[in-house]
């Protein structure tokens, strides 16, 4: 799944819509599904985290616009 | 009145290519699991070959013929990625479709309490002129139909716990107001089908999708449910598509069931035709890849069955 962890948001996106087409559809054979859904799980995992690091940028965004930060973690350099 | 296996050589002669996740070994497991000495009393009958005319209640002639047309003289043909055929694939077929048409017979005559019917190829996707997912005919939509037509029963339900959606049994029996189906299944999941909005003609059809990595506490609600809508129905015979790929260990699926989920499967199915129907079911095997989970997933239904039919 090393091809997928390259992948940037929008491509996986894009690869995970045609798994969920694939899937729908009935175009893929029975013994290949499982594997199909595999890679359907490992897109999903991929985007959500690509979210969450973009999640995370944006709360130290907000944090430093806000003024003094409040937890244990300075943020700086931004 | 007693519990009853019915099984045929011919099951072990319907082949596929080495490595081919529906194979003889299956049956073999199976069998091989009923073997213990918690099976001594259970009957052991031979699964007849049933006319070539049994599969006109669902199938038009061209579609046998195609399937005939298609046996190759050696070897094996393939009618789809995963659906091939080998020289003796149709009796193979035939004996399935005999084993639970016989089955239906010997229960509806009051000679057996329920049974299992262990024959492959297996026949829930099988669709009016398509074979696919293994399958080549819908043999429990044929015994289905049967039941009503030939037995003059006033319904019947068909109840699918295979990890795939039956979408051949819900095909043939989409329009058939006095056959109730229900099936649970991952999904997405081959073959697409079997959404909770798939609702049949006249509302008789029940689809119960499963998330991935989900097990019992998931699915046991919802067949609870299920069965209860099924008992209003009042079938007259329950027909039972027991596939065993939703367990853990399946290597074509991805819920996880255990041999405790299908022992209340079992259960619960057993208790909605003792309420309405004498205790009449009649399971045949559909899936189930992984030989070890197939096997002690099996012989716990069948235990069940046996508990009931004592």
């Amino acid at each position: 799944m090393s091809e997928i962890a390259a992948m940037s948001f929008e491509e996986a996106m894009a690869a995970l819509e045609q798994v969920v087409r694939d899937l729908e559809q009935g175009t893929v054979s029975l013994d290949q599904s499982i594997t199909l859904y595999e890679r359907g799980a490992a897109l999903k995992a991929h985007c959500e985290a690509l979210l969450k690091a973009a999640e995370e940028r944006v709360e130290k965004i907000t944090l430093g616009e806000g003024g003094a930060p409040t937890g244990a973690t300075t943020v700086t350099g931004l | 009145m007693t519990t009853a296996v019915f099984t045929h050589a011919s099951a072990l002669q319907h082949l596929a290519p080495p490595g081919h996740a529906e194979r003889g070994a299956r049956i073999e497991a199976v069998m091989q699991a009923l073997q213990a000495p918690a099976f001594a009393t259970l009957a052991r009958q031979v699964a007849p070959r049933a006319a070539e005319a049994e599969m006109l209640r669902c199938h038009p002639r061209r579609h046998l013929a195609r399937v005939h047309a298609a046996l190759p003289r050696d070897g094996w043909a393939m009618l789809d990625p995963d659906t091939y055929v080998s020289p003796l694939s149709l009796d193979a077929a035939l004996h399935a479709i005999g084993g639970v048409n016989a089955a239906v017979d010997a229960v509806l005559a009051g000679q057996l309490h329920n049974a299992f019917v262990a024959m492959r190829p297996p026949g829930h996707h099988a669709e009016t002129e398509r074979a696919m997912g293994f399958c080549l005919f819908g043999t429990v939509a044929i015994a289905a139909r049967r039941a009503l037509d030939h037995h003059g029963l006033a319904r019947v339900a068909v109840l699918d716990f295979d990890v795939h959606h039956g979408n051949g049994t819900q095909a043939l029996l989409w329009d058939e107001p006095l056959a109730m189906f229900v099936s649970s299944h991952q999904m997405p999941l081959y073959p697409g089908s079997g959404a909770a909005a798939e609702i049949g003609a006249h509302g008789q059809i029940i689809n119960l999708p499963l998330p991935a990595g989900s097990g019992g506490a998931a699915m046991r609600p919802l067949w609870q449910a299920a069965l209860a809508r099924v008992r209003a129905f009042a079938p007259e015979l329950l027909l039972v598509s027991a596939g065993f790929d939703a367990h853990r260990a399946d290597p074509l699926a991805g819920l996880n069931w255990d041999a405790g989920d299908y022992r209340w499967l079992t259960r619960a199915i057993c208790d909605l035709a003792d309420a309405c129907c004498g205790g009449r079911v009649v399971s045949t095997l559909e899936g189930g890849y992984d030989l070890s989970a197939l096997a002690t997933s099996a012989a716990a239904h069948v235990a069940v069955l046996m508990e009931r039919g004592r």
